[in-house]
């Protein structure tokens, strides 16, 4: 058996592990800390832009192998395990949470409140925006105040953006250019400016979407970190007659049947919404038969998030589709719900799209259109007006029962059970289903009809919940939560789990300026421990 | 009228080929049939891109089939995620389509590019039908050589750009600036 010491063991290789990374190395100089990633490490930036240009042609993933075949989920929404995680292929979508999502319960009587005021999370909002360098423009609603500037302006509009923008304020709701994590005018951090390739969802060819594999190749050139990738963590130890963790085994893709043993006075469990509660499930021993920090039973419940409702709309505007496809527009009006109305809560999101004016083989009698006359038919839908994408996050409250199971039909190669996650609203939650649709429908209506538009066919509810959360959630009291405002969990004093796992709500809006932010604060209270 | 006569002659020589005997790669068509397909392009890419532009047409075309890769993972996708990988070359099938198109047009008259419209056109009908191409598929996946042309060209960058007669360059290297303003027109 190896066995690899350190002071700090970081047990996932994604943004909030990175970032806390990063952050500890400043706040402790000396600290040794060894970061455990499952999959394995993509850093081979030389061939981006070969990889944007075939997942543009051929629909080819551009993170090669960044999956481990055995090690899946039923319900999770990506497959991505890699160095870097779900942030390798991420949009940079960098748009805050608001204080009305930390108080739920008092404000509206719903879900729950979040054990972290409003005004200590913002400070590291700020701390996260100037690491992911975001671009944004200060809100036009008052209540989105800020106690520091974005660290650069926003994306410039695309000229369609700019059209959009005038059609949808026609509402009465006002929109801004959704905040996203990318240099748009220089490098920054050893990554290049954008290029407007409409391809951050996939691969960015210029890094200047925020990647983490780049932050993680500098801590690693720095010898800041021991990276150990392709390992898999399948079991937290606790320490003899203690609470305390004593050690991870990690098995490498390599020598399956050979443990790594992993010892250090403090670990950080930064897997994610999914695997983190899994591991602590799978680490059940006799003094923790439930499962490691699950003293609670809470482990794996609460899995958040929230679902959206789309549509598409047309509208009399010319665009000309193509300009910048993976920007939007954002507004931040339902953010707030007056109280005593319904509850609602929203954002409210518009891209430019080519939806229903694409080239087509047959005219609508059937007929077989060919060179002229095919491109005379598309040109006379697409110069017709344009099409609208809309979309709307809801707060979607999950209860109890929304949860990460370990489920035993399906295993990996070593037998352990790969986790099975149902999310499922809570009572409130489902029974104002109809009128959240009814609300949201009501408002892409309005925004459609101000400019003589309509909606194409009736908006539709997806059927998964974005940006997921939860499975530790945090909390001040132990019998209602795993850990605390820092991630601490409340069973085991050198052990946190941190990031996206330990919301008890997943907001209204993308979550990983959220869950970044929420990892630097954990980062400066680890750091105090060690 | 020299260049049809030279089509004409060429095409008439690449019919009596022994195609059927020539052993292929799956990635690639022998340059007869290249030939063939340069014929059929008139018909059914714009005729605002020249003979110049069909030809590259045609040449990218021909360049995706031989950079295609067979058995690589594709785009996950998000949400619902998969792991699906590329399935054999859609080339596979090309060459018989090819020669069943040339046969066709033979018993029609002659050289595809040569036949009145209305024949081209219910040529490609049938031969779509058969192998049920009902649309202009998102990449080419095999069904028919021609369909597969066509979509390659329709669905680029550059077709887009004709459509709108402006330069919007989707997918392609910009400086942001650019996009900040109404795309200019083609041509200037």
């Amino acid at each position: 058996m190896a066995v690899h010491e350190s002071d700090i063991c970081v047990i996932g290789g994604g943004i909030t592990a990175v970032m806390l990374i990063e952050r500890l190395a400043e706040l402790k100089a000396n600290l040794k800390i060894t970061a455990v990633e499952a999959g394995r490490s993509i850093f081979d930036r030389e061939n981006r832009g070969a990889y944007h240009r075939r997942a543009l042609e051929y629909g080819e993933h551009p993170w090669h192998d960044d999956y481990i075949e055995d090690q899946q989920a039923k319900g999770m929404i990506s497959m991505t395990m890699a160095v870097g995680g779900q942030a390798l292929h991420w949009g940079g979508a960098c748009n805050r949470f608001s204080e009305e999502d930390l108080r739920l319960r008092s404000m509206y009587g719903v879900a729950d409140d979040w054990p972290i005021a409003w005004a200590e999370l913002e400070k590291f909002y700020v701390q996260a925006e100037r690491r992911l360098n975001v671009a944004g423009d200060p809100s036009p609603y008052a209540e989105d105040r800020r106690s520091a500037p974005y660290p650069q302006p926003a994306m410039p509009l695309s000229y369609n953006l700019q059209v959009l923008k005038k059609w949808a304020e026609q509402s009465g709701l006002k929109f801004s250019p959704l905040p996203l994590s990318r240099n748009v005018n220089t490098p920054f951090d050893g990554r290049g400016a954008c290029g407007l390739y409409d391809t951050c969802g996939d691969v960015c060819p210029t890094g200047a979407r925020y990647s983490p594999d780049y932050t993680y190749q500098q801590l690693i050139a720095a010898k800041k970190i021991t990276l150990h990738d392709r390992m898999l963590v399948r079991k937290l130890v606790l320490a003899d007659g203690k609470d305390t963790i004593a050690a991870a085994h990690g098995y490498h893709q390599d020598r399956p049947n050979e443990m790594t043993e992993y010892r250090a006075r403090l670990f950080v469990l930064a897997s994610g919404q999914c695997w983190s509660p899994h591991l602590l499930l799978l680490s059940a021993n006799a003094r923790f038969p439930n499962g490691i920090a699950n003293r609670s039973g809470l482990v794996g419940r609460y899995m958040n998030g929230h679902k959206f409702i789309s549509a598409q709309a047309t509208i009399d505007e010319e665009t000309f589709p193509g300009q910048n496809m993976t920007h939007s527009l954002i507004s931040r009006e339902f953010f707030r719900c007056a109280t005593g109305k319904p509850f609602v809560r929203h954002d409210t999101r518009v891209w430019e799209s080519s939806a229903g004016k694409e080239p087509r083989l047959r005219s609508t009698d059937g007929r077989l259109l060919l060179g002229d006359e095919l491109l005379d038919d598309w040109r006379s839908r697409a110069l017709k007006g344009s099409s609208v994408r809309l979309r709307a996050y809801y707060d979607s409250h999950p209860s109890a029962d929304s949860r990460l199971t370990l489920d035993p039909a399906s295993k990996n190669r070593y037998g352990d059970p790969m986790p099975k996650i149902d999310r499922q609203l809570d009572a409130a939650a489902t029974a104002r289903e109809g009128a959240t649709l009814a609300h949201c429908t009501e408002v892409f209506e309005r925004m459609a009809k101000a400019s003589n538009g309509r909606l194409n066919g009736k908006p539709s509810v997806s059927n998964y919940w974005d940006h997921p959360a939860g499975g530790c959630r945090m909390g001040a009291d132990p019998a209602k939560s795993v850990c605390d405002s820092f991630g601490r969990t409340h069973d085991h004093e050198n052990l946190f789990v941190i990031g996206a796992p330990t919301l008890p709500t997943g907001g209204c809006t993308n979550g990983t300026l959220t869950f970044v932010a929420l990892s630097m604060r954990s980062a400066g209270r680890v750091a105090e421990l060690l | 009228m020299k260049r049809r006569q030279a089509l004409k002659t060429l095409a008439t020589a690449a019919a009596a080929l022994p195609l059927s005997r020539v052993e292929l790669r799956a990635d690639e068509l022998p340059a007869d049939q290249v030939f063939i397909l340069r014929d059929v392009a008139p018909t059914v890419l714009p005729s605002a891109i020249g003979a110049k532009g069909q030809n590259e047409a045609v040449d990218n075309f021909l360049r995706w089939i031989r950079e295609y890769k067979e058995g690589v993972a594709l785009s996950h996708g998000y949400g619902d995620p998969r792991l699906v990988k590329s399935g054999p070359s859609p080339a596979a099938g090309y060459s018989k389509q090819i020669i069943a198109l040339q046969q066709a047009a033979q018993t029609r008259g002659g050289r595809f590019g040569a036949l009145p419209i209305d024949v081209r056109r219910e040529l490609l009908d049938a031969a779509f039908k058969a192998a049920d191409v009902r649309n202009l598929p998102g990449r080419p996946d095999g069904k028919h050589v021609v369909a597969d042309l066509m979509a390659h060209y329709f669905r680029s960058s550059g077709a887009n750009d004709l459509c709108y007669n402006s330069r919007i360059g989707r997918n392609t290297y910009r400086a942001i600036r650019v996009t900040t303003v109404r795309p200019a027109p083609l041509g200037k």
